[in-house]
C-alpha cells in the first residue's frame, strides 16, 4: 500500500514530507534519549531488513494471496524505531523495486508510520490491563495493533486517494467506490490482527525480549510471586543491578 | 524477489560523474516540478527532458524496461479506468462504453506525471552507487542514526532474503502448501481456508525476526569491537570541512545543479502562464482544471 509518484499533486507531496519531518525528528529525538542507542541500531536495523522480507510473504487466501503491511507489528516490536525503520523500508522500496516513490515518501512514511506509533502505544497499554492475564492481553493488545495500524493505513491512503483524484466522479459512484474499499480492507485488517497476535504469541513462547517492555511485565509478575525465576530477562536485570 | 542493484554504477556518462550531492539536489527539484505539472501540453515537454536525461546517462533501455514492469500495472489502472468513468464530456461512445474527456486528460497527466518522475528517479539510482547516495545524503543534513540503519538495514538485507527463501524451501519440503485433505483442525476464520496455516506463516516471519535479532546480537559486538560508536568526538569534523568541500566541487557540477533548478523553474512558470491567448476553446482543451 504505498502512494506512487504522479498521482498526489505537488502540494501534497510536499505536506507529506512536512508532516514526516516532525514525525521522525520526534521519533528519533525519543530514540537519542535511550540510554544504549548505539546497541539499539545494529538491532533495529536487522528486524527492520527481517521484516521488509516478511511483509513479501503471501498469505493465501483461496482465490488469490495477499501480502502483509506489518506495520501495527512494526510498532509493537519496534516501538519509537518503527518511524525510521518505516522511512527506510519505504526508502528501499523506491530506490529498489519502484514501489511506491520518492516524491511521495513524505507522504507514504506518513501514513504508514503515524499508525505504526499508535500501535506501539497500544500495544504498550497492555500492561495496564494485568486483569486479563498477561498472555491474554499481550495477544489482544497485538491483534489491536496489527489490525490498528494496517485500517488506518487504509483509511489515510483512501482519504488522500479519494481526496485528491480528479473531482468530476460523479457522488455516487465515490460513495459506492468508498464503501468497496473500506469493506474489502476490514478482513484484512482482521487477518492482518491475527497475525500479529499469532505472531506475539509466537515470539512470548521463543523469544520474550523481542517484545519491549517484557522485561517489566516479568518483573512485576515476579515481585507479586516473590521468588527467583529463571526467566532470561529478569536474569539479566538483576545482573545489571549486581554490575 | 531480485535484489540488485548498482548493476549500471560503474558505467562512464556525465550523469555518472555529475557530483552526487549535485546529482540529487538537482534531480530532486526537477521531480518535483515534474509533480507539480498540472497542464496537459507540458506533459510532451516534460518526458522529453527526462527522456534526455536518460539518454545522456546511458543506461540501457533494458533497465528501464525492467524497473517500470511493476509499476506499470498501476498504471494500467488509471489508464484502463479513469478516461471511462471520470468527466462529463463524451467523446466518443460504443455502447455503455464511453471515452470521457476530463477523465483522458486526467489520464493523460497522472501517466506523464508519473512515468517522468519515475525514470528520473531511475536515472538518480542507476548511476549513483547506493553508499555514494547515503554519503551524499548523510552530507546533506540526513540524521546519523537513520543513515547508519539504512546501510545496515541495506546491507543485510540481501542475507535475510537469501534466510527467506531457504527457510520456506524448507517448509515446502516438509508438506507445507500442500492439499491436506483431512486436516480441518481449528475453528474457520472468514476468508482463509485453514487457520493452521497462518500459524505456519506467523512461525515463519517469527523465526525470521528471531533469527535476524540473534544475527543483530553478534553483528553489534563484531562492530563494537572495531570501534563502532566512539565517534562523538569526530562527528564535529564534517561540519567544519563543510565549506572546503563546497568549494572543491567542480564547475560543470554546479552548472548542472544550476542547469536543473532553472529547468525546474521553467517549467513550473509555464504551468502558470494561460495557454489560450484568448482563445476560450483551445483553454478548454489544453488545461486541466
Amino acid at each position: 500500500m504505498h502512494i506512487p509518484d504522479g498521482i498526489l499533486p505537488a502540494p501534497v507531496c510536499i505536506g507529506g514530507y512536512a508532516l514526516a519531518a516532525p514525525l521522525l525528528g520526534y521519533a528519533l529525538r525519543k530514540i537519542n534519549r535511550m540510554p544504549d542507542v548505539t546497541e539499539q541500531i545494529p538491532k533495529a536495523s536487522l528486524l527492520t531488513a527481517a521484516f521488509f522480507i516478511a511483509s513479501s510473504i503471501h498469505i493465501p487466501i483461496p482465490p488469490a494471496s495477499v501480502h502483509l503491511v506489518l506495520n501495527g507489528l512494526l510498532g509493537a516490536v519496534l516501538g519509537y524505531f518503527a518511524v525510521p525503520a518505516i522511512a527506510i523500508g519505504l526508502f528501499l522500496q523506491a530506490v529498489m523495486f519502484g514501489h511506491g516513490g520518492l516524491t511521495t515518501l513524505g507522504v507514504n512514511t506518513v501514513m504508514m508510520g503515524l499508525p505504526a506509533l499508535l500501535a506501539a502505544w497500544v500495544f504498550r497499554l497492555r500492561h495496564r490491563f494485568g486483569r486479563l492475564g498477561a498472555r491474554r492481553a499481550d495477544l489482544l493488545f497485538a491483534f489491536l495493533a496489527g489490525a490498528m495500524g494496517l485500517g488506518l493505513a487504509a483509511i489515510i491512503f483512501f482519504g488522500l486517494i479519494l481526496a485528491t483524484l480528479p473531482s468530476e466522479l460523479d457522488a455516487q459512484t465515490e460513495r459506492l467506490a468508498v464503501y468497496g474499499l473500506v469493506a474489502s480492507h476490514v478482513p484484512l485488517a482482521l487477518i492482518e490482527g491475527v497475525f500479529t497476535a499469532m505472531l506475539v504469541s509466537f515470539l512470548r513462547r521463543v523469544k520474550p525480549e523481542l517484545l519491549p517492555g517484557s522485561a517489566r511485565w516479568d518483573g512485576s509478575n515476579q515481585s507479586r510471586a516473590n521468588q527467583p525465576s529463571t526467566d532470561q530477562s529478569s536474569g539479566e536485570s538483576t545482573g545489571g543491578r549486581a554490575a | 524477489m531480485r535484489l540488485a542493484m548498482d548493476e549500471f554504477a560503474h558505467l562512464d556518462s556525465p550523469i555518472h560523474r555529475w557530483e552526487p550531492r549535485c546529482k540529487l539536489l538537482g534531480l530532486m527539484t526537477l521531480m518535483f516540478a515534474f509533480a507539480f505539472v498540472e497542464r496537459v501540453w507540458l506533459v510532451p515537454v516534460m518526458l522529453a527532458i527526462a527522456l534526455s536525461l536518460y539518454a545522456a546517462s546511458r543506461l540501457p533501455l533494458s533497465f528501464l524496461r525492467s524497473r517500470l514492469r511493476y509499476p506499470g500495472y498501476f498504471l494500467l489502472g488509471v489508464v484502463v479506468l479513469l478516461p471511462f468513468f471520470s468527466g462529463q464530456t463524451v467523446l466518443w461512445q460504443m455502447g455503455p462504453l464511453a471515452l470521457r474527456q476530463e477523465g483522458l486528460s486526467a489520464m493523460l497527466l497522472i501517466a506523464g506525471r508519473f512515468l517522468a518522475i519515475v525514470t528520473t528517479g531511475f536515472i538518480l539510482l542507476g548511476t549513483t552507487p547506493f553508499l555514494t547516495l547515503v554519503a551524499a545524503l548523510r552530507s546533506l543534513g540526513l540524521p546519523p542514526v537513520l543513515a547508519d540503519m539504512t546501510l545496515l538495514t541495506y546491507r543485510y538485507l540481501f542475507d535475510l532474503a537469501e534466510t527467506l527463501s531457504r527457510m520456506k524451501l524448507a517448509m515446502r519440503l516438509r508438506g507445507f502448501g500442500q492439499a491436506q485433505s483431512g486436516d480441518r483442525r481449528g475453528c474457520a476464520i472468514p476468508f482463509l481456508s485453514r487457520r493452521s496455516e497462518l500459524g505456519n506463516l506467523s512461525a515463519l516471519a517469527g523465526t525470521l525476526l528471531i533469527r535476524s535479532y540473534e544475527q543483530s546480537e553478534r553483528v553489534y559486538k563484531a562492530m563494537r569491537l572495531r570501534g563502532y560508536g566512539y565517534t562523538s568526538q569526530s562527528t564535529t569534523a564534517p561540519v567544519t570541512r563543510k565549506k572546503t568541500l563546497l568549494s572543491r566541487l567542480d564547475p560543470a557540477s554546479v552548472m548542472g545543479l544550476a542547469g536543473a533548478v532553472s529547468l525546474a523553474i521553467a517549467l513550473l512558470g509555464l504551468g502558470f502562464i494561460p495557454v489560450s491567448a484568448g482563445i476560450p476553446q483551445l483553454d478548454h482543451l489544453l488545461s486541466f482544471r
